[in-house]
């Protein structure tokens, strides 16, 4: 039976979103910003070897919004999982990180949400545990879409997990 | 023997080597000017190695002269889009009106073989239901040559959009990815117009109509090539809505694929 699941990546401007969907379904990267409008669609087959199954993961790029709340209600629903993206180099992108993972928990609270600081690899280790003890809620993954670190893991469990 | 003599004798033994040579050179070059001046001769001698050369430089020229003749084409076009537009207009234009004359031609005489079938029982068929529809005889006889054809069948979770069951003829679209694009494009328009109760019905997408006809938790996105018309349009909704009330029921959108034989044996043979 196939499996299908609908991931949602969420964040601020520029955060990284797409670059970590095209790094983990295409295993590209561009230095070139190109902003997000509306939505954009990907689709990948993640293969679950313990389990036996394939799942799919469609995979919807939002654009980034300053505030979380002008995102369309309307592409959020029926998430399978949620992925809030911020910029470990900009406060601005994690500076409300508390709100917006409860407005997401509002919409709906089953729903698991992976919290990620992209762009790790502009900073040192030391910076990033400083970081991980700054932010509340804890950080589920740091990534970086340009060295690949951590992407495929993040898609990986998520998909395992929405099994 | 006079002195004259003896040293006539003595020359002739001293200098028959270099006389030999001579005269073998001579000969050499009476040989040469024979060729150079004869063209069939040189022809013989020289079209070897020039066919060897032509055909090393034939080898040799994609290699060489490709990438400098590719970019100044694409330079030279770049610069001169008007006249490249202008030269090729003529040539396509007179290729699509060709095409087209040919098309209107086989749909024209298939029109005049089914009108002359005039007392057939599909041509009374057919005049009882331009009576019936409003819509006239040859509009009806139009429809039927370029029939509507149901390439593809999508049921569509509303809010995830993802693809609950499909049933298709030629696989040769990414249904996921359809299914999440049009589910996305619905949520854009129906927001975008901030009443309540207003969905998207139908999309065109080149020679493709996407019909889309909503239910409470899915909507069903149906790909359609050919013409379509209201009539179609109407017979396909009342289909659709005789599948959705009758065939599928609530496990049915948890089983894939119970709901992809439902669908494949309602639509398979369908001829709405």
């Amino acid at each position: 039976m196939k499996i299908s699941k609908k991931v949602v990546l969420i964040g601020h401007f520029g955060v990284g979103k797409s670059s970590l969907i095209r790094r983990f379904v295409e295993n590209t990267f561009s230095d070139d910003y190109k902003v997000t409008i509306g939505v954009h669609i990907f689709k990948k087959s993640v293969a679950i070897p313990e389990e036996g199954k394939d799942v799919s993961l469609v995979i919807w790029d939002l654009e980034g919004n300053d505030d979380i709340r002008d995102t369309r209600t309307s592409y959020l629903l029926g998430t399978s999982a949620y992925i809030y993206v911020f910029d470990v180099t900009r406060p601005a992108t994690y500076n409300t990180i508390g709100s917006d993972i409860e407005y997401l928990k509002q919409h709906s609270d089953k729903t698991p949400i992976r919290i990620v600081g992209n762009k790790e690899d502009l900073l040192t280790k030391e910076q990033i545990k400083d970081l991980n003890g700054e932010i509340e809620p804890l950080i589920d993954f740091f990534t970086s879409a340009k060295t690949g670190n951590k992407v495929d893991e993040l898609f990986s469990k998520l998909a395992m997990e929405l099994i | 023997m006079t002195e004259q003599e003896k040293l006539d004798i003595l020359k002739n033994i001293l200098l028959r080597d270099e006389r030999e040579y001579a005269e073998e050179i001579s000969r050499k070059i009476k040989v040469l000017e024979e060729t150079i001046n004869k063209q069939n001769q040189l022809s013989l001698k020289v079209d070897p190695i020039i066919d060897q050369k032509l055909e090393e430089f034939v080898k040799e020229m994609p290699k060489t002269l490709g990438p400098t003749i590719t970019e100044a084409l694409k330079a030279e076009i770049e610069n001169s889009k008007d006249a490249v537009v202008e030269a090729l207009f003529p040539i396509i234009g007179k290729m699509i009106k060709r095409y087209v004359q040919h098309e209107m031609q086989i749909l024209s005489e298939k029109i005049n073989s089914q009108v002359s079938n005039t007392f057939s029982f599909k041509s009374l068929r057919r005049k009882a239901k331009a009576k019936k529809t409003g819509v006239s005889e040859g509009e009806l006889i139009i429809q039927e040559q370029i029939k509507p054809v149901v390439e593809q069948l999508m049921v569509i979770n509303k809010g995830s959009g993802i693809i609950i069951s499909e049933y298709t003829r030629t696989k040769n679209i990414d249904e996921d990815m359809v299914a999440g694009m049009l589910t996305a494009i619905k949520s854009f328009a129906e927001d975008a117009f901030e009443k309540e109760d207003i969905e998207l019905q139908y999309i065109e997408y080149e020679s493709y109509h996407v019909h889309l006809q909503n239910f409470s938790s899915y909507y069903i996105a149906v790909v359609i090539s050919g013409s379509y018309n209201v009539i179609f349009k109407g017979e396909l909704e009342d289909k659709l809505l005789n599948f959705a009330q009758n065939v599928i029921n609530k496990e049915d959108l948890n089983d894939t694929s119970k709901l992809n034989e439902k669908l494949k044996l309602y639509f398979e043979n369908e001829n709405i």
